[in-house]
């Protein structure tokens, strides 16, 4: 990977990156035991381990966000949250191909329980090639306050449509429950 | 450089905006699969069953006109049947829905108000709701013969006196879904939720 960004493309990225993983960590430190449960559903870690990674995945993901938000980390920072993003997705693809489809992912938003499916995989796979993209370097050019409103602009229609991505994921899953558990 | 300036300024509030309305739109589509999500009366496992003939009884209404519930109908109309009563709320919400029904049908479907208790009280009930023209019976024997549980409840029989469909409904929804149900040959919800899995071969729903 070569080649710098602009800085404000840079600072929407690592802003964005670090918006997500601050509400990951929060989402899963509020539901402990449901992240815990959710570990063991994947059935990869050994069961000692299990309340070890579910206090530990979240104080990385919070680390990881407060990092991305200093200069003289943020590279370093974006760099790991994209090893974390990738340990989730193969962690997800494992779990997929031993036949776990439908398992709680541990990774609902405030609505709650989303099931395992490829998407998540592709959703995780997208997130860090965007977490790679905000380890890039960016190349410094005088700011104006125009930039400023990019960003803001930026960051609020992305957390918009994301927001939207998700539901309508989980309402697609609602529906194809319904459709699926109508007859019983 | 300022109209640039301008225009870009004027278009990170439009795309701020859509973004937004995106997202209202999806939690909406979302709160109509929620209300959407069951719509059809639902059957009670007791009382005549949709495909069996419905017990013939000779009625007066509240007014004192013959009203005949069962047996070939001359006029080769349906009857629909709805049991209510005075002190259900959900029965005054399904009332109009019901009368609607019937103009709708034009002349294809009669309509039977049917309840028990006092006379008096079902006369004021009557005249507070503009039921006067109505067939409005009262007569415990009709609901003890349907076995009717819960209000409000409606049968639906065709011009031979036969049950097509009956359950208990809740909104006009629930009374639009007996007539498709009379429609489509399928006696209730659970029926065609049943045919739909054994159509999809039990597997991939």
């Amino acid at each position: 990977m070569s080649g710098a960004l602009d800085p404000v493309v840079s600072a929407a990225l690592r802003l964005g990156l670090a918006g997500l993983l601050a509400a990951a960590a929060r989402h899963k430190l509020r539901g402990r035991a449901a992240f815990r449960a959710a570990l063991a559903g994947y059935g990869l870690a050994p069961e000692r381990a299990l309340p070890w990674l579910a206090a530990a995945l979240p104080a990385a993901e919070a680390a990881l966000a407060a990092a991305l938000l200093v200069p003289a980390s943020a590279r370093a920072a974006a760099l790991a949250a994209a090893a974390l993003l990738a340990g989730y997705a193969l962690a997800m693809a494992a779990a997929l191909a031993r036949g776990r489809r439908g398992i709680e992912c541990g990774c609902g938003g405030p609505a709650g329980s989303r099931a395992l499916g490829p998407h998540l995989v592709a959703r995780n796979a997208v997130l860090v090639a965007l977490a790679l993209a905000a380890a890039l370097p960016a190349a410094p050019r005088p700011l104006a306050w125009v930039d400023l409103v990019t960003l803001a602009g930026a960051l609020a229609s992305l957390a918009c449509l994301g927001a939207a991505a998700e539901l309508c994921v989980a309402q697609a899953a609602r529906g194809r429950e319904l459709r699926a558990g109508g007859g019983a | 450089m300022q109209a640039l300036l301008v225009s870009n300024l004027l278009l990170w509030v439009v795309v701020v905006a859509l973004a937004g309305v995106v997202l209202a739109l999806v939690r909406q589509i979302g709160i109509l699969h929620e209300r959407v999500a069951p719509a059809g009366a639902l059957l009670g496992g007791e009382g005549p069953r949709p495909g069996e003939r419905a017990p013939e009884l000779l009625l007066a209404d509240l007014a004192g006109r013959p009203v005949r519930i069962g047996g070939p109908d001359p006029g080769g109309a349906s009857t629909l049947v709805l049991f209510v009563s005075p002190s259900c709320p959900v029965c005054k919400a399904v009332l109009p829905a019901a009368r609607s029904l019937r103009d709708a049908e034009a002349g294809r479907l009669r309509l039977v108000i049917a309840s028990d208790g006092p006379p008096s009280e079902h006369a004021a009930f009557a005249r507070e709701r503009g039921l006067g023209g109505e067939s409005y019976v009262l007569s415990t024997e009709l609901g003890l013969r349907y076995r009717v549980g819960s209000l409000p409840h409606a049968v639906l029989l065709d011009a031979e006196g036969v049950v097509r469909a009956r359950g208990l409904v809740n909104s006009r929804e629930h009374l639009e879904s007996l007539c498709e149900a009379r429609a489509r040959g399928v006696a209730s919800l659970q029926e065609y939720l049943a045919r739909e899995k054994r159509a999809a071969g039990g597997g991939e729903a």
